[in-house]
This record gives structure tokens, C-alpha cells and sequence, in this order.
């Protein structure tokens, strides 16, 4: 009984997926219009108009793509919106240029050396489009039948009868497929071309011979001719890789030797070089066309010396994409050595790069800010309670103030209120505290808390010698 | 040797040629000059083709898959079931013969009587189009042995019979493919086998 309750709850969450709302999701551009002035609200973008203006013309030389190699350092004082001001370059460039984001310590692993780390992250921000001959299947969908074991555990058996003007076949169904077809909501009566060697599905439209039905159809479904002839057909598709794809394909160990050799690790470069050939004479031959995009490091700061002297050499090289880094330090220690340098950067890398800093945000931005964060997350707020909250922002931080949109949402939903109030945000604000009370807090409860060397260094050192 | 089949025969014969002998089979694998691999597979009692595979040149890196062109398509074992979508077992499957006069298809599990078929010769696709009255089954299958020698099909040379649930398609081999595989037969005996018995690792 409580297994196939379990299993249909899973039901529901299939079909309806779950959005989850992260720290960017507002964020869907870069609000910019097509003389590239920034406007002020726009996209979930506010404010930082000098900064956002500057990546627009960064996002012009990414879409040129002729400049290879380099380097943009995006600087300011946390929760200035830096990681936000990538996210949407990111969302600008599209889907079809890649952008590989990453964090300065995620170079840092035991498979592999950090070069080579920072080669498949450069490598994974080229994409190559090749055109290339695939089968396809396409047909109307007679009908989609997907069964379940009675358990409610264990795969699941699809099976997918497709029909054409001329033929008829039943298909077999992998688990991957199942998952795609429940995700696009295939039904009978829909024209579909399935992806033989990846499965990706594409829905044309549905089938005249449906026309008739009393189906409760949306505006936009467009009624497409069944298809004649064969169900398989070959045809060009154009697919877009980045050259770490290409790398990865090539590089696997055949045999008992995969056995030993994880995933990925380490690419040798005599796979990459000859890559290298074969893309650039494809390109020669008109068969691909190279996409260079974008690899964003947020916290730079975390790369050591041999890194930011690796990126120097790396960033000469044609093929390498456009770098963009963002750091919140000042003027501090290369990681690695004892020198000081302005953002923790050694200064030759920092003459390669253009730097455009980021501001922080004025109490008018704030209150833009967190209105659209209480959108996002799906909060209704009264505007006192907006003008506390900025209030909030204000004195401590931004990123504070959009955890209590959350905090004090749940608070004003139990006592059964449909907008969050000032009551709630000072309940949250007393529940919660952030990082300047917390200090305080444990300035003055020091003598009780373990390991405490706030003021008695003297007694600490005793303790260690 | 009539001009219009020389270039085919001519890579053929410039091709790097290995050969391996087992038992009555004399296995035959050509490195043609653009890269593309190809094996064929003799039978000796005969001396009629009874394989003909092309290996499959993946854009990104070799496959290891092979293609075959001639002869019953290689079994897959235990796949672990991580296709993405397959034809169910019961569907309509073609596999290719080579018979000393003729060029035959069969098309297993079609139930349909011999009356629901027509099978025309399109000549502008060089391929034989398989139709069903009942718009069950649709195929068009190309034959690649008369289109690299540049051979026009004819209707006439068409003629197909139904029994135990499978749909046999016979293809009149016309005089020049007859001359062409004479000719490459006798080029063929020219190469020596690189050891009599392939079996002969020992096992300690």
C-alpha cells in the first residue's frame, strides 16, 4: 500500500518537474538594448550600467569571433553582482556558444594536475559545429504505451508504435527514451522525429488526420501532413561539440584498460594535437565551423602562480576562447608566493586583461533587487516590509537580505497571511543572524565557546610551543 | 573489362589487400585508397561471395562497428540494454544473399500474403521499392554492387515470392555485374593468405 502510494507521488513528480530557483535565476539577460546602453531594470538585471555596457562589448567580440585569448577581470566588493553579470552573458550568448563556468579552487583535484585542468576547461569553452549525416526516425505517433512493474521498482518496458502514409513499426523503448517521452508529453496523434544515436525527440506538430478531434488543444499546436515512405530516414543534422567532447570520445581506453583508467583524468596531448589537425582541416574542407566562447573563473584569486602563468601562455594560443575572471579581493598574496599584487593577480596576467569593475548597489537598486527576488521566489510582500528589508540590505548585506525573503515568507504563511509583513521580516531578522551580530555575539560570549583566541594569542602560543 | 566498371575495379585492384583462409571460407579485407575498409568472405566450395562488410567511419573516432552489406547481420549479445530506441524483435528485419545468378533480399516476419506486395525497380534511386497494399510495411532497398558499376535497373530482372512468413526479393544479376565478379575473382586467387590455419594459437 505505501509502495504504490511512494510510486505515484514519483508519478507526479515526473510529469511535473520541479523548477528550482537558484541564487541567478532571475537573471535572463543582460538588458541591453541594440545601441547597447543598459537599461536600468531589465531582463532581472539593475543597475551596474557601466559595467553591464562594458560585457556588452564583450559579448559583441565573443559573437565576432575572430579575437581569441582574452581576458576580462570583473572586480568589486562581494555581492556586487559579478557572478550575476556572467550568468547573463551567459543567457545573452545563447545556448549554442559555450560557456564554462567554474570556480578558481575546483582546478584543485588528486586525478588530475591543475594544467590540465585548466586545459579541459579552455578546451570545453570551444565548440565546433560539424554537419554530419544521422539516422533519424520520423513519424506519427500511433501509440505510446509505458508500463511500470507491479513492484513499483525496477525499469520500466515503453514501447512506441510510429506510422507513416506507407509503413507501420513498433519500437522498443530504453529507459532514457521513456524518461524523454513522459518529459515532452508525447501522445498519440503527435509527429515526432526521434534522434536514433542521442534519442533527442522533436515535436513537428500534430497530425491532420487529428484535426478532428474535440482534443483540447493549445493555440500554438500547428498541424503538420503525416509523413510518407520510410520511418528511417538519413539526414544532415548539424551538431554543436566542444573540442573536450572530441578529446573525451577519442581518448578512451578500449578493453580491460578502461578498468583502470577513471572517466576522464588526464588527456594526453598527442590526442589533442591530432584533434587539432583533424578540426582544423575539417574547417578547411567547409565540414565544421569553430564557435569560440567563453570560460568564466569566478573567484580567480584561488589560482596559485603556476596557474596564472599557465593561463599567460595558454591565452596566446589561437584557438583559446575569451577568459573571464571576477575576484572580490584587493590588493593581496599570490597564491604560491609571498609577493603582493592588486586582486591576488600577478601583474603581467593583469596587463593582458581589461578590468571592469562592478559598484555597490544604492538603496534605490536594493529595493529593485529584492522586489524582483520576491517574484522569483514567489513571495508577496507589502511595500513597508520591502522598505524595511532594503533598510536591512543596507546595513548588512544584499545577500542576507534576499535569505530573509524566504525565511520570512514560510513565517507569514503560518500564521496564515497571504503577504509578508513587517512583523515577519523582524521575527526572521531575530531568528536569523547575520555576520556582524554574530560576531558580536561571539565577542561577547568568547570565554564560554572552545578554542577561543580572539584576544589571548599569548596563551595560544604557550600552547602550541 | 568495359570502361564504365573499370574505376570501381581499378580501386578494387589497387587496394590493400590481406587475405585469411579457414576451412572452405577465404576472407578477403581491402585498405581502398580513401580509407575506407572493406571485407568480403568467399566460399570456397562455391567460390560465390557470402559477406560483404564496410567498416562505419564515425566523424569523432572509429566505431569498430561494421556494416553489412551482403550476408545476415552480426548478432548482438547480451546488450545491457542501454539503447536509446530499437526495433521490437517482431518487426520486418532485411537480410541480403548473393547467390551465383542472383542478388537476393529477404524480409523476415511479414505476415502478409503474397498479394499485399509490389516491388518496383526505381531507377532514378537505383534502389528496388517494396510497398504493402495494407500500408504496413514501406522499404526501399538499394543495391550497391549495380550502382558503383553504374548498371541501370531494369523491371524485368524483378521477381519475388512469399513463404513462411518471409517476403524473398530475387534480382537477375545482369551480364556486366556476371563479368565484374569473374574478374575480380581471378584477381583475388592472386593473393596468398597470410597463414594456412588461422586457429593455430596454442593455448598452454
Amino acid at each position: 500500500m505505501a509502495a504504490a502510494a511512494a510510486a505515484k507521488i514519483a508519478e507526479v513528480r515526473e510529469t511535473t518537474r520541479v523548477e528550482r530557483i537558484g541564487a541567478h535565476s532571475h537573471i535572463r539577460g543582460l538588458g541591453l538594448d541594440d545601441s547597447l546602453e543598459a537599461r536600468h531594470v531589465s531582463q532581472g538585471m539593475v543597475g551596474q550600467v557601466s559595467a553591464r555596457r562594458a560585457v556588452g562589448i564583450v559579448l559583441h567580440m565573443v559573437r565576432e569571433g575572430r579575437i581569441a585569448g582574452r581576458a576580462v577581470l570583473l572586480a568589486g566588493q562581494p555581492g556586487t553582482g559579478k557572478t550575476a553579470i556572467a550568468t547573463a552573458l551567459a543567457h545573452a550568448l545563447g545556448q549554442d556558444t559555450p560557456f564554462t563556468s567554474m570556480a578558481g579552487s575546483e582546478i584543485y583535484s588528486l586525478e588530475m594536475s591543475k594544467t590540465e585542468a585548466i586545459t579541459q576547461a579552455i578546451r570545453k569553452s570551444i565548440g565546433v559545429r560539424i554537419k554530419e549525416e544521422s539516422e533519424i526516425i520520423e513519424g506519427e505517433v500511433v501509440e505510446v504505451s509505458i508500463d511500470r512493474p507491479a513492484t513499483g521498482v525496477g525499469t520500466k518496458v515503453g514501447k512506441l508504435i510510429l506510422k507513416t502514409t506507407d509503413m507501420e513499426t513498433v519500437y522498443d523503448l530504453g529507459g532514457k527514451m521513456i524518461d524523454s517521452i513522459l518529459k515532452e508529453k508525447v501522445q498519440s496523434g503527435d509527429v515526432i522525429t526521434i534522434d536514433k544515436a542521442t534519442g533527442k525527440i522533436t515535436r513537428l506538430g500534430r497530425s491532420f488526420a487529428r484535426a478532428r478531434d474535440y482534443d483540447a488543444t493549445g493555440q500554438q499546436t500547428r498541424f503538420v501532413q503525416c509523413p510518407e515512405g520510410e520511418l528511417q530516414k538519413r539526414k544532415e543534422v548539424v551538431h554543436t561539440v566542444t573540442l573536450h567532447e572530441i578529446d573525451v570520445i577519442n581518448s578512451r581506453t578500449h578493453g580491460f584498460l578502461a578498468l583502470f583508467s577513471g572517466d576522464t583524468g588526464e588527456i594526453k596531448p598527442e590526442v589533442r594535437e591530432q584533434i587539432n589537425g583533424k578540426v582544423a582541416e575539417w574547417r578547411e574542407e567547409g565540414k565544421a565551423e569553430i564557435i569560440p566562447g567563453v570560460l568564466f573563473i569566478d573567484e580567480v584569486h584561488m589560482l596559485d602562480i603556476e596557474c596564472f602563468s599557465f593561463l599567460n601562455r595558454a591565452l596566446e594560443n589561437e584557438m583559446s576562447p575569451i577568459v573571464i575572471m571576477a575576484t572580490n579581493r584587493g590588493i593581496t598574496k599570490i597564491r604560491g608566493t609571498t609577493y603582493k599584487s592588486p586582486h591576488g593577480i600577478p601583474l603581467d596576467l593583469l596587463d593582458r586583461t581589461i578590468i571592469v569593475p562592478t559598484q555597490p548597489y544604492d538603496e534605490k537598486e536594493l529595493r529593485e533587487i529584492l522586489s524582483i527576488r520576491c517574484e522569483e521566489e514567489d513571495c508577496q510582500m507589502s511595500d513597508n516590509a520591502l522598505a524595511v528589508l532594503t533598510r536591512i540590505c543596507k546595513e548588512t548585506s544584499l545577500r542576507y537580505g534576499m535569505q530573509l525573503i524566504m525565511t520570512s515568507s514560510l513565517i507569514a504563511r503560518k500564521r496564515k497571511a497571504h503577504e509578508v509583513d513587517v512583523e515577519d521580516i523582524k521575527r526572521a531578522y531575530t531568528l536569523f543572524y547575520d555576520e556582524g551580530r554574530s560576531v558580536q555575539f561571539l565577542r561577547e560570549y568568547q570565554q564560554e565557546f572552545m578554542f577561543n583566541d580572539l584576544d589571548d594569542k599569548d596563551d595560544m602560543e604557550v600552547e602550541t610551543n | 573489362m568495359r570502361t564504365e566498371m573499370t574505376d570501381w575495379f581499378t580501386q578494387l585492384k589497387n587496394a590493400k589487400k590481406s587475405c585469411l583462409k579457414d576451412k572452405n571460407l577465404k576472407k578477403i579485407h581491402y585498405e581502398l585508397e580513401n580509407g575506407q575498409q572493406m571485407v568480403e568472405e568467399y566460399n570456397l566450395d562455391t567460390d560465390v561471395l557470402t559477406r560483404r562488410a564496410w567498416k562505419c567511419m564515425g566523424k569523432f573516432a572509429d566505431d569498430d562497428k561494421w556494416d553489412i552489406e551482403i550476408g545476415d547481420p552480426e548478432p548482438t549479445y547480451n546488450s545491457k540494454g542501454d539503447e536509446v530506441i530499437k526495433e521490437s524483435t517482431g518487426q520486418p528485419i532485411v537480410s541480403r544473399r548473393n547467390t551465383r545468378i542472383n542478388l537476393e533480399w529477404r524480409i523476415r516476419n511479414l505476415p502478409y500474403p503474397v498479394e499485399t506486395y509490389t516491388v518496383t525497380a526505381n531507377t532514378d534511386e537505383h534502389c528496388l521499392v517494396v510497398r504493402t497494399t495494407n500500408k504496413k510495411y514501406f522499404k526501399k532497398l538499394p543495391i550497391p554492387d549495380l550502382q558503383r558499376l553504374n548498371i541501370m535497373l531494369e523491371q524485368a530482372n524483378v521477381s519475388f515470392t512469399h513463404k513462411f512468413n518471409t517476403l524473398i526479393i530475387v534480382y537477375q544479376k545482369p551480364k556486366q555485374l556476371l563479368d565484374f565478379e569473374k574478374a575480380l575473382y581471378n584477381e583475388i586467387k592472386n593473393v596468398e593468405p597470410e597463414s594456412q590455419d588461422v586457429n593455430n594459437c596454442k593455448p598452454s
